[in-house]
């Protein structure tokens, strides 16, 4: 598992919760919100499906660690090796 | 539809105190779009949910019944908050589809011709395009324009969506904001037939959410009607492994302290469950816990129910140079918004031409929706065969007067009547058959408890009483009751 990795999971599960934005351009350094139509329904099921799928948890006070790519990636990546090593 | 009768609920077999106990995550009372929209969110992300719902089909105000053969929507006159190009991607009917993960483009939405408000000899006319309406009003009143814009810009401003929002009295706001006070009464209008719980008025932030859904957004249809929506929900249901139950009426709900424990179902059983939403309504959500107060002010019982009567006819509307889709209609200059005195009110009401939703004129028969206040009370105190009899008598007198609302409608009279080929009504009982709610009201009590919260820590309240209406708003009520009670805690 590395950054990239958790980006791309971070984008499938956008895809599969909002198929209508276009993922092809988006920019890591800056806020998923400020590029992409999402609200905090969306970052509910962000949590929600990374939990879901990988069994990850996101506590609320958290949430704001998603909100650009680089940022995903640096608060998850430890998060999925502790659940590879366990 | 007064034909169709169900076992009472007091009068199925009671079963011993040895029956079935039954265990789950949630149990979600209702299966109308609020449970529904709930109980999906819910088994998205892994809890094991019980959805009960008294009447056998799904939908409650927004269900379907067949009659001779032809389909018939019960609530739909139209579907608010039209992604329309001025409204973009703002409209929540399209967070609402991504919550449930249904693609917009499956509902196939038809959008609206044009639709109007009409005053006596005043009309407004509205598209899915706000600026056409806007230039209608300041046709119509040149002098409130600026006082218009300042009241759109305060709408604007003002914390409509947000979960304490004042309940202020949209009338008043009206009478002070230096408009006409016609085009205050006519704004009135659609906004409370599409969602006001209080008699005569409209408290303002629904009044905002509806202006927003009906004028700003807009009007649409999907093609194959409510079914389009009920569909791809029963069958996320039955994918995601919901227990939904048909015909499962709950006799109570049982609390211990500040919990709610579990549920009684008047077959006997006993369903344990962690959590609960009830979409029954405040007032009846008290009666299944024997209290009378689970707020902490004394919730009111809401009156406001309609009779509708649709006539079927072969052709389409152009045929009779009918090209609008819903007519909101007032006889006078003072619009009133109650339970009528009589059984039916004449004053004002709505028709709607679903046909004339999309562009496809070629159907075969086409349906006349008519709508207007009517007394539940006064309803459900006849014998059947009054009943009967009365119902014939409106169904006749309400789409005859109609035709005054429509062009030509009174010389249309005699062709309209030979193209006929079915008439049907639905009255408050219809209402309250398919709801349970009290008094068969539309929009339940004018107490509305928005982020669905009440005494018990684990009991919630979605859906009507949430104050969220229309279509679109109960599906969201449903969906912010499962994501911020439930789905957030874990």
């Amino acid at each position: 598992m590395d950054k990239d990795k958790v980006k791309q999971i971070v984008l499938d599960i956008i895809a599969e919760i909002a198929p209508d934005e276009d993922l092809n351009d988006v920019k890591s350094d800056i806020r998923l919100r400020d590029q992409l139509d999402l609200d905090s329904m969306d970052f509910l099921d962000i949590v929600m499906e990374l939990r879901k799928q990988h069994g990850i948890d996101v506590p609320e006070p958290e949430y704001r660690e998603l909100e650009s790519l680089d940022s995903c990636a640096n608060y998850l990546l430890p998060k999925f090796e502790a659940g590879a090593a366990a | 539809m007064g034909s169709v009768s169900l076992p009472h609920p007091s009068l199925s077999p009671v079963k011993s105190i040895s029956s079935q106990i039954t265990s789950t995550e949630v149990v979600v009372i209702g299966a109308g779009l609020a449970g529904l929209a709930a109980a999906v969110r819910l088994a998205m992300f892994g809890k094991k949910v019980i959805l009960l719902e008294k009447h056998y089909v799904v939908g409650g105000l927004n269900s379907f019944y067949a009659r001779k053969g032809r389909k018939f929507d019960v609530g739909l006159h139209a579907l608010t908050n039209y992604p329309s190009p001025s409204s973009g991607k703002s409209s929540p009917l399209l967070k609402l589809c991504r919550q449930l993960r249904i693609p917009i483009d499956e509902l196939k939405l038809l959008p609206q011709s044009h639709s109007r408000i009409t005053f006596g000899e005043q009309s407004l006319r509205f598209n899915n395009d706000f600026q056409y309406f806007l230039s209608q009003v300041e046709e119509a009143f040149p002098s409130s324009i600026d006082a218009f814009l300042k009241l759109l810009k305060m709408m604007e401003q003002f914390p409509a969506y947000s979960v304490d929002a004042e309940e202020l009295s949209t009338r008043s706001i009206l009478r002070d904001s230096g408009i006409d006070p016609l085009l205050g009464e006519m704004l009135l209008c659609p906004t409370c037939y599409y969602g006001s719980a209080r008699p005569d008025d409209i408290d303002f932030p629904t009044f905002i959410m509806l202006f927003d859904a009906i004028f700003k957004q807009g009007l649409s249809r999907p093609e194959d009607g409510i079914r389009a929506i009920l569909n791809p929900l029963t069958a996320k249901l039955k994918e995601l492994g919901v227990d939904r139950r048909m015909n499962s009426a709950v006799r109570s709900i049982q609390t211990k302290g500040d919990k709610a424990k579990e549920v009684i179902l008047e077959s006997g059983e006993t369903i344990k469950a962690e959590k609960i939403i009830s979409t029954c309504g405040i007032r009846e959500t008290e009666s299944l816990l024997q209290e009378n107060c689970i707020e902490p002010n004394e919730a009111q019982t809401g009156q406001f129910s309609i009779i509708e009567s649709i006539r079927v006819f072969k052709g389409h509307p152009k045929d009779l140079s009918w090209d609008e889709t819903v007519i909101f209609f007032n006889r006078s200059n003072r619009f009133v918004y109650d339970c009528p005195k009589g059984l039916v009110d004449l004053e004002s009401g709505v028709i709607c031409m679903p046909d004339n939703y999309g562009t496809n004129h070629q159907t075969e028969e086409s349906k006349l929706r008519v709508t207007h206040p009517a007394n539940f009370h006064r309803w459900s105190q006849l014998s059947e065969a009054q009943y009967l009899k009365e119902k014939n008598y409106w169904e006749k007198t309400m789409l005859d007067n109609a035709l005054s609302y429509l062009p030509g409608g009174l010389e249309k009279r005699e062709l309209l009547h030979q193209r006929t080929e079915l008439l049907d009504t639905f009255t408050p009982k219809t209402i309250k058959r398919f709801t349970s709610h009290i008094n068969g009201t539309l929009y339940g009590s004018p107490t509305k408890k928005r982020d669905g919260s009440t005494k018990y820590k684990n009991l919630y309240l979605a859906g009507t009483d949430q104050g969220y209406v229309g279509i679109v708003g109960a599906m969201l009520g449903g969906i912010a009751v499962a994501n911020n009670q439930i789905l957030r805690a874990g």
